[in-house]
């Protein structure tokens, strides 16, 4: 039975550790290898035992495809390659080829390092890893192999994020990854065309909320460090995700310009030197055939931000700094957050998500004594606010998407399904289509009916249209042949020509039958009566008397006999092939009627 | 649009905090479920309407360290369908139940919130009396014991129906045809109605119909094309006047429950008379600022008013606020303007407001009160 299955791995429904199985047409793919970032322990990893218990990865995948590079989405991708074993290829669009390296090593570092932990990948793992990568372009078919194809489409959200449609025959599977609808400063919004595949697969996180704007949540940043600068204060903003930060410095520079404001805003040095790289990666990306939805401007010159030095920080007065890393593990961020944090006119802005272990992550826990290097204490005055930039698709942006891609059926995963059971009734009344909620662990199947392409030879459509009646579009018509099927090619051909090309020779069947008759004469003459009668009755027929004495109807024989007991019976032998089986009934039944009286 | 970022960048001073959120459809509800959610409702009269009941999102709820709560974002909470628009939509207190009142005018539905699940379930359905056209029952909650429900489009048809044995419990009894304009229950056993002429009555329920009321504003220019609609506000403090009474002309009038025919006082709005859709008219009292007041539906704004400040002759009265945010926000850049449906004040945030719009907007403000200034 053809179908497609699913199966999202890992226990639990929390959100992070995105790692979805599907099989279809025969083929095996993993849709990313994510890391949930709440556990400490093999709970952050899903469980690969659903693949295969004792086989080689290797062996069961076709190939393993990351949608982007946020941790919950490739965090679990060297343990999985290097660790649990896999040597086949996974997929991936080229920023996030480039970007993931270094966001895996980070992580690796603040694990290893801050939190000391024991089996953990190391630095040659995920080079090892990072060598299976095959890059994609947006649009670009890839052949897997000769059945397998996949395509990434544009999904907006991060710079490099793809959604993919993974394709064998006529059946097709979209997964969209992490995605947004509402177009942003710098990314734009994501797009797909009506490719209709059976099965849509979609993150249901945020799919039960309906999203503040972005200009509202503009507004909140900008409130929050005009307040601060006003006051005299200093504003730290630690940002990783390259083109956050950029967004941000958009937003303020348009700001600082309509508000006259002098207070410096500072891009520490490390941002800078990444940023031509992103730059470059930024421009190829967003260049391909997408939707142009958001401002075109060089992200990289600004009016009032400048380079940061270091000695800045002691600067007096009120000032702005980006600094890197995110999280205020390391580095210069954690540097001037060191500075900073004894003075409540100070303020740091989280704009994202932060690693258990990070001083961000214990800060925004509300802590507000931190233990430094040599059992230092901080005390933290600064205010701390958290703001959440990263664009998802909420209920609105879903079905927006399914409205686009018109899929047979839709998923949702990473939702709890007593929270979403009206979300699925409004996507099966307003699409009417199949909605499931698969937890965890659980396998979805879908049935599908493929359509396979068969052709049909000239000869045999003109055997049938010889047959009179034209055919009627809306009643089927039933069309007898033989499906040959070879080298994954399919025909449909008449049974001769079939018998001719695969060198066979033709059984005959043969029916025969007796009806008896009352008739004293001889033979030839009940021969005369028949052939008499059925000419005169079977109008539409070849009726023909052999000089041998028997009669044919069409290519049934009829031939007469003496009964071998009785001289006033006659037997008739009627005999067919299979191919005549209806007339050859029917000259049956009248035969068994009897004969009208011979006039003479 | 331009003007939308130099609004935004205006909108710093102007609020405390600000949320605009795009439904999937236009609500003209705006109900208060506990003080964390509020329900709103489609009222489109072609297609199944949505019923949701929305959380606000956290930092809206909780007093300190709100800088902590990055979520902006209201929580879809329950969900349901209907297949008849929705115009008014009351939740019985202490209960799950919900009820809602629209077109087709002959029934209110009676809906069912549930903790397992999150769809709304439809439970049953009040016959009220045939109305012709488009006149719908107005609908106000008793909540005790035995909920009842006070439903009504005319003065004669007036009526409460027990909520569990649909039996009808109350029943004005008179033959005024009148048209009414909104109804509000003010406790175990007083409600109050405003009929779309103007006039005003005060109700008992124990007692067979003799309602203390006036007769309506008196007859002026244009009185007869006039809409009102009131609301009965809980006074904080101090004597006053706690009703206040909108016309479809921009004039707000506050009226003393003990003395309905004398306005305490009364002003003229600056808005664009006549409303283009008076039965969108709405005026709230702030429940904790006092002799404060909102209105809405003239258009895209919502006015706010310190009734203490006027002189009450009648003349022209200026808001201490005005949130116009519907019209700079606007993205869909159709012909017509929005128009504010509903606004209402949340429970303890003494000046945050909700309000809705026709282009489906749903903001969520909090004004900054200049005049505070030392």
């Amino acid at each position: 039975m053809p179908e497609i299955r699913v199966t999202p791995l890992g226990a639990g429904q929390d959100v992070g550790r995105s790692c979805i199985l599907v099989s279809i047409g025969g083929k095996n793919v993993m849709l990313d290898c994510g890391m949930h970032m709440g556990f400490n322990d093999d709970r952050r990893f899903p469980d690969f035992s659903y693949i295969t218990r004792n086989g080689r990865l290797t062996d069961f995948l076709d190939c393993v495809i990351i949608s982007h590079f946020h941790l919950d989405h490739c965090g679990a991708l060297p343990y999985f390659s290097e660790m649990v074993g896999y040597d086949g290829p996974i997929y991936m669009t080229h920023p996030t080829q480039a970007i993931c390296p270094i966001l895996l090593e980070d992580y690796r570092k603040i694990a290893v390092d801050k939190k000391g932990e024991a089996n953990f990948f190391t630095s040659q793992m995920i080079k090892d890893c990072m060598k299976k990568v095959v890059a994609v372009h947006l649009h670009q078919t890839v052949q897997v192999d000769d059945e397998l194809e996949i395509k990434a489409y544009y999904a907006g959200h991060v710079l490099g994020a793809a959604m993919f449609q993974i394709k064998v025959g006529s059946e097709s599977v979209v997964y969209t990854g992490d995605y947004n609808m509402t177009p942003d400063r710098h990314l734009g919004a994501a797009w797909i065309d009506k490719c209709r595949p059976n099965l849509l697969i979609t993150e249901s996180t945020y799919a039960t909320t309906i999203r503040d704007s972005k200009r509202c949540r503009e507004r909140d940043f900008l409130k929050k460090v005009h307040e601060a600068v006003e006051r005299g204060g200093k504003v730290l903003i630690p940002v990783f995700a390259l083109g956050r930060a950029q967004e941000l410095c958009i937003l303020l520079e348009t700001f600082w310009e309509r508000m006259n404001l002098k207070a410096p805003i500072y891009f520490s040095t490390g941002l800078t030197e990444k940023a031509n790289h992103y730059y470059k990666l930024f421009i190829t990306w967003t260049n391909q055939k997408i939707r142009k939805t958001f401002v075109q401007r060089n992200m990289f010159e600004f009016k009032h931000i400048k380079a940061f030095d270091r000695a800045f920080a002691d600067n007096p007065g009120p000032m702005v700094v980006f600094a890197t890393p995110g999280m205020l593990h390391a580095g210069q961020s954690l540097q001037i957050f060191r500075k900073w944090a004894g003075n409540e006119k100070n303020m740091v802005i989280m704009p994202g998500y932060c690693v258990q272990g990070t001083v961000g992550h214990k800060i925004l826990s509300g802590q507000r004594k931190l233990e430094m290097e040599g059992r230092q204490v901080l005390e933290v005055k600064m205010q701390v606010e958290y703001m959440s930039f990263s664009a998802h698709a909420d209920a609105k942006g879903i079905m927006q998407l399914v409205g686009q891609a018109e899929p047979e059926s839709v998923l949702l995963v990473h939702g709890e399904a007593k929270k979403m059971e009206f979300l699925k009734q409004k996507i099966e009344q307003e699409f009417r289509v199949s909605c499931y909620m698969p937890a965890n662990g659980e396998t979805v199947t879908l049935p599908t009916s493929p359509s396979i392409p068969v052709g049909i030879s000239l000869g045999l459509l003109k055997r049938e249209m010889a047959q009179g009646l034209l055919p009627d579009a809306k009643k089927p018509r039933l069309l007898h042949g033989t499906l040959i099927m070879k080298d994954s090619n399919f025909r449909l051909v008449s049974s001769e020509q079939a018998l001719k090309e695969l060198g066979l020779a033709e059984h005959q069947l043969r029916f025969t039958c007796r009806v008896h008759l009352h008739d004293p004469r001889k033979e030839q003459e009940t021969a005369m009566r028949v052939y008499s009668h059925l000419k005169s009755v079977l109008k539409e027929h070849c009726v023909q008397h052999l000089p041998d004495g028997s009669v044919t109807v069409e290519s049934i024989l009829i031939q007469a006999a003496a009964h071998s007991e009785d001289p006033g019976t006659k037997v008739l032998l009627v005999s067919w092939t299979y191919q005549d089986e209806e007339l050859g009934s029917h000259l049956t039944s009248l035969l068994k009627k009897g004969l009208p009286q011979a006039a003479s | 649009m331009e003007s939308a970022e130099d609004w935004l960048v205006e909108s710093l001073r102007l609020y405390q905090d600000f949320h605009a959120f795009d439904l999937s459809e236009a609500t003209r509800v705006l109900e208060w479920i506990d003080d964390k959610g509020v329900c709103v409702a489609g009222y489109e009269s072609l297609k199944k309407n949505e019923i949701l009941h929305l959380l606000l999102p956290l930092r809206l709820s909780v007093k300190e360290n709100q800088g902590l709560f990055p979520e902006r974002d209201f929580k879809v909470r329950h969900g349901g369908f209907s297949d008849t628009s929705v115009f008014d939509l009351k939740h019985v207190l202490d209960t799950r139940l919900l009820v809602t009142s629209g077109l087709p005018g002959c029934h209110l539905h009676v809906w069912q919130v549930t903790e397992d699940s999150d769809v709304i379930q439809a439970v049953s359905t009040i016959a009220v009396q045939e109305e012709e056209g488009s006149l719908w029952p107005r609908v106000a909650v008793f909540s005790s014991m035995a909920p009842g429900v006070l439903h009504g489009a005319r003065l004669r048809g007036l009526k409460v129906v027990d909520l569990e044995t649909q039996k009808t419990t109350y029943s004005s009894g008179v033959g005024d045809s009148e048209e009414l304009s909104s109804l509000q229950v003010l406790d175990a056993d007083t409600f109050a109605f405003c009929c779309a002429s103007g006039r005003l009555g005060l109700v008992d329920i124990r007692q067979k119909w003799a309602p203390s009321e006036n007769a309506g504003p008196g007859p002026g220019p244009g009185a007869a094309a006039r809409r009102w609609c009131a609301e009965v506000g809980g006074r904080r403090r101090g004597p006053g006047p706690s009703i206040a009474s909108l016309g479809s002309d921009g004039q707000l009038c506050l009226l003393d429950p003990r003395d309905l025919c004398h306005p305490v006082s009364s002003g003229r709005c600056p808005v664009s008379a006549p409303s283009p859709a008076p039965e969108l008219l709405r005026v709230t009292w702030a429940p904790g600022l006092d002799d404060c007041l909102a209105i809405s539906g003239f258009d895209g704004t919502v006015q706010v008013y310190d009734a203490t400040s006027w002189d009450g002759t009648g003349g022209q009265v200026e808001p201490v606020f005005t949130h116009r945010g519907h019209i700079f926000l606007e993205d869909n850049q159709t012909d017509t303007a929005p128009l504010v449906t509903t606004h209402t004040w949340h429970p303890h945030k003494p000046r945050t407001l909700l309000s809705a719009a026709s282009d489906a907007s749903l903001h969520v403000w909090d004004w900054v009160d200049h005049r505070a200034a030392c």
